[in-house]
């Protein structure tokens, strides 16, 4: 053996293993035409979100889009609003408390079965004894509340209620119905994963889904009742890298961050679309552990000294827009326009800090999560000092912080989370005198004027009324501050337009992938 | 040997229980969650759905009960169901484990040669020029941590050469016209993985080897064997390598425990189907079952390594026997004092 053996074994031994790599480099990619007659597929980026029925997708994530293209639900959404989906048509008589659903015609579900009415009121019967993974408010199964569920005439189905809500046609609505002839003798739902258990009436049939890889692969339902689906086979794949795996052709959609946006603008292959502002971060206070908080001023002086816009900048990369003290995102379709901005303005805050009639505390602890919400918590931390407030940053990992949330056991607490643009109920079960948990509520905040018109809103059926009550709770909202809206998130998406060009948004939801309206003809 | 495996054993039941413990003594719950990150939606559960679902799965129940629900379940052979993941546990983990072990065991492989030949080399070149570039070489590569060497990798070899698929263990959807064709399919997306977790491991082994044989060089029978004036090349391989392999056969072993760790890592980055992507999506969620049984196989995994590197070590070296037998012997254990 020769003195230098070792390393010439060792250098032929790692061009060989280079030479595994035998796929060719992929050149650049250019525009793929169709043949007539080809089948459009589209590849997204995939992940595993769970055997997508109802009852076995995962709560975190787009499983509940994915058990959408499968299953309908009575009502849809749209750009605009909530629109007729199974049921073709409905009505709402003794002020709001009886619903009448009118099925479309000649529905069917995947295995040729028609869909009834009678499958309607098994669904909701059947939630109310196995709750579905996502249900806005299982307050609305309950049976003080629901009164009755009966289907009137093979394709009529009436709702009784105990009293009105604003808010049970899209939660009930929005509800998958399930076909009765393969649920009624299903014990345990969420361990039903057999190929039967995936029937719905829906635009798309899964045809090949991996837990282990993270991916689904759905082929269009050729006999849809409704639109019919645009996109023949739809598939999810794992991705190391969005960007990459956009470049590399085998993705057709992905995010992509601000500081890569300049590779895609001048390319007539791509089509850049941002999100609305659905998705964001707040701070809240501990108004029952530290009393001084319940001074509203004391939270205006945290809101003046807190500069958003330098948020904006230098945590989201521009990719984003400040939050509004109103509380509903700017974005939103009843976002109020006409509410003080509380432009960055430390001086101010010093000077209400130093007049308060319980001062504030030398120092507090902000709780954060992990990643961006620490270096979001180290600019607070900078921009406070300004105001002559000095913060330290604890970060934690999200089940922690969740689980100090609940026990009160936080000084200021910064938490991030999605649905900003759905139904601005959500201001009354977060700031009503009524929800006092942890869990909804806030605990230690009562403003008796906002808790009446919550409550006054929730039961008008009056839509235009009903705005008109949320544009002033907003106003209440923005003069109180119980909770401070940092920044919300645009996400800027670029998807290959040679490929596919239908994505749209929904009125109250930010991802375009998500909803079933994207891949069906308009 | 029997005192051996009753260690084991005693080790096997702390193991279980600290299993069952830990998940539930992490601060957190597995049906709280209020919010999200990185643009995720989330259910968030009232109050109603918090209690189904607790007692839907029985965590209502006292925790000694559910021990001895769990231990029950477990001599059938029954690691339970997945809170979060609707799935039995012993199917996720089993359809995970190959992948794990493909990416392990190539790894080890590759870094044990790349650590042995080039050990070797540096050991019997020590002190010239060419041996301390190559260990600074070494050092340096085995202090990058392995997810940065997987994004480099990633970058160059994937993305820019195009030589490698960016992500997965398999071509997706695919179907292959022979069996060789889908080992080939295989292979290629498992090359960037296991390249990543080699390189992170192959600094330790090049270093004990070049210790171990530095050491082994200096010895007296080494000078005897030149005396004897046996071939240079029966003197290195048969006489100084072998004897400075020792060390290795119980540092691979003990190395299980980090491996596992990298590839928890590495599986992470190239999104690769293994069971420490999983590990990594169970803590982020409290799955209580999940994590139990991902902790068990691991465990068990580690426990086999050593009980293995025990077993091979009295095949290697004659000594370690006749010592045991010593320390079995009464005489010795009274000596000892225990």
């Amino acid at each position: 053996m020769n003195r230098y053996t070792p390393v010439w074994l060792f250098i032929v031994f790692l061009i060989f293993f280079l030479l595994c790599g035998c796929a060719e480099a992929p050149g650049e990619i250019e525009s793929e035409m169709r043949e007539e007659g080809e089948l459009l597929t589209v590849r997204l980026p995939g992940g595993d979100w769970g055997f997508p029925t109802p009852f076995a997708h995962y709560a975190r994530g787009p499983g509940v889009s994915h058990m959408r293209y499968i299953f309908d639900s009575l009502l849809e959404k749209d750009e605009n609003g909530l629109i007729p989906w199974l049921a073709e048509d409905y009505e709402i008589l003794d002020e709001g408390t009886r619903y009448l659903f009118y099925l479309q015609p000649d529905v069917h579900w995947h295995d040729g079965t028609a869909l009834t009415a009678d499958d309607v009121t098994f669904s909701f019967n059947y939630y109310r004894e196995h709750l579905p993974v996502w249900i806005d408010d299982p307050l609305i199964l309950s049976d003080d509340y629901l009164l009755s569920v009966e289907s009137k005439a093979e394709s009529t189905v009436e709702f009784v209620l105990a009293a009105p809500n604003a808010t049970f046609l899209e939660k009930a609505g929005r509800l998958p119905i399930i076909p009765a002839h393969i649920w009624s003798e299903i014990e345990r739902p969420d361990e039903f994963n057999d190929p039967e258990a995936l029937t719905g009436s829906g635009p798309y049939i899964l045809n090949n889904y991996s837990k282990e890889h993270g991916t689904y692969r759905y082929a269009a339902n050729q006999q849809y009742w409704g639109p019919q689906p645009r996109i023949d086979i739809l598939e999810f794949i794992p991705v190391s890298d969005e960007v990459l795996t956009l470049e590399n052709g085998d993705i057709h959609f992905a995010r992509v961050p601000a500081d890569l946006l300049e590779r895609f603008t001048d390319n007539p292959l791509y089509e850049i679309m941002e999100q609305p502002a659905f998705w964001g971060y707040r701070i809240r206070f501990n108004m029952v552990g530290l009393p001084e908080f319940q001074q509203k001023e004391l939270r205006q002086a945290f809101a003046l000294a807190i500069n958003r816009e330098e948020l904006v900048e230098k945590i989201a990369r521009g990719q984003g827009i400040p939050g509004s003290m109103g509380m509903l995102s700017p974005d939103h379709r009843w976002f109020n326009h006409n509410l003080p901005a509380y432009e960055y303005d430390s001086g101010k805050a010093t000077e209400i800090l130093s007049s308060l009639e319980t001062p504030a505390r030398e120092s507090y602890e902000l709780l954060v999560g992990e990643d961006a919400e620490v270096r979001i918590g180290e600019l607070l931390k900078e921009q406070l000092a300004r105001a002559g407030i000095n913060l330290t940053v604890a970060p934690a990992d999200l089940k922690t912080r969740d689980s100090r949330i609940i026990e009160g056991n936080y000084e200021l607490v910064l938490v991030g989370h999605g649905l900003w643009g759905t139904d601005p109920d959500y201001l009354r079960q977060r700031y009503s005198e009524e929800t006092e948990d942890w869990l909804n509520g806030t605990p230690g905040y009562n403003n008796s004027a906002f808790s009446k018109l919550a409550e006054k809103q929730v039961r008008e059926m009056d839509e235009e009324k009903r705005r008109e009550i949320i544009m002033e709770m907003q106003e209440i909202l923005a003069d109180d501050v119980p909770d401070i809206p940092l920044y919300l998130r645009v996400t800027v998406n670029i998807y290959r337009r040679d490929i596919y060009d239908g994505w749209i948004h929904i009125y109250d939801h930010h991802e375009p992938t998500h909803n079933k309206l994207s891949y069906l003809e308009r | 040997m029997k005192s051996r495996l009753l260690e084991y054993l005693i080790t096997f039941i702390v193991i279980i229980t600290i299993n069952f413990a830990l998940p539930r003594i992490m601060p957190g719950d597995p049906f709280l969650q209020l919010y999200s990150a990185g643009g995720e939606t989330t259910v968030s559960y009232t109050e109603e759905q918090k209690e189904y679902f607790i007692s839907y799965y029985g965590l209502d129940r006292p925790a000694g009960i559910q021990y001895f629900s769990y231990l029950g379940g477990l001599l059938k052979g029954d690691l339970g169901f997945s809170y979060y993941f609707k799935d039995s546990v012993a199917s996720m983990i089993f359809r995970r484990l190959p992948w794990t072990l493909l990416l392990i065991t190539a790894a080890t492989g590759l870094s044990l040669v790349t650590g042995v030949l080039l050990g070797s080399f540096a050991a019997w070149r020590r002190g010239q020029r060419s041996e301390q570039a190559l260990y600074l070489f070494m050092v340096t590569i085995s202090e990058i941590p392995a997810f940065l060497v997987g994004l480099v990798l990633l970058v160059l070899l994937a993305a820019g050469a195009g030589l490698f698929p960016l992500a997965g263990a398999i071509t997706h959807f695919s179907r292959f016209n022979t069996t060789w064709a889908q080992i080939l399919d295989i292979l290629h997306h498992a090359a960037l993985p296991v390249l990543t977790l080699a390189v992170a491991r192959a600094g330790g082994f090049f270093l004990l080897v070049r210790n171990s044989l530095g050491t082994v060089l200096t010895r007296d029978y080494m000078r005897t064997a030149r005396a004897k004036g046996l071939p240079e090349k029966r003197i290195r391989y048969r006489h100084a390598l072998r004897n400075a392999l020792l060390p290795l056969v119980t540092r691979t072993a003990m190395q299980m425990g980090a491996i596992v760790g990298g590839a928890v890592l590495v599986e992470n980055v190239f999104a690769y189907p293994g069971l420490g992507r999983l590990m990594y999506e169970a803590v982020f969620v409290r799955d209580y079952p999940l994590l139990q049984g991902i902790f068990l196989v691991l465990a068990v995994a580690v426990l086999a390594a050593n009980l293995l590197a025990d077993i091979l070590y009295r095949k290697l070296d004659p000594r370690i026997v006749s010592a045991f037998k010593a320390a079995d012997s009464p005489a010795v254990k009274n000596r000892s004092g225990n």
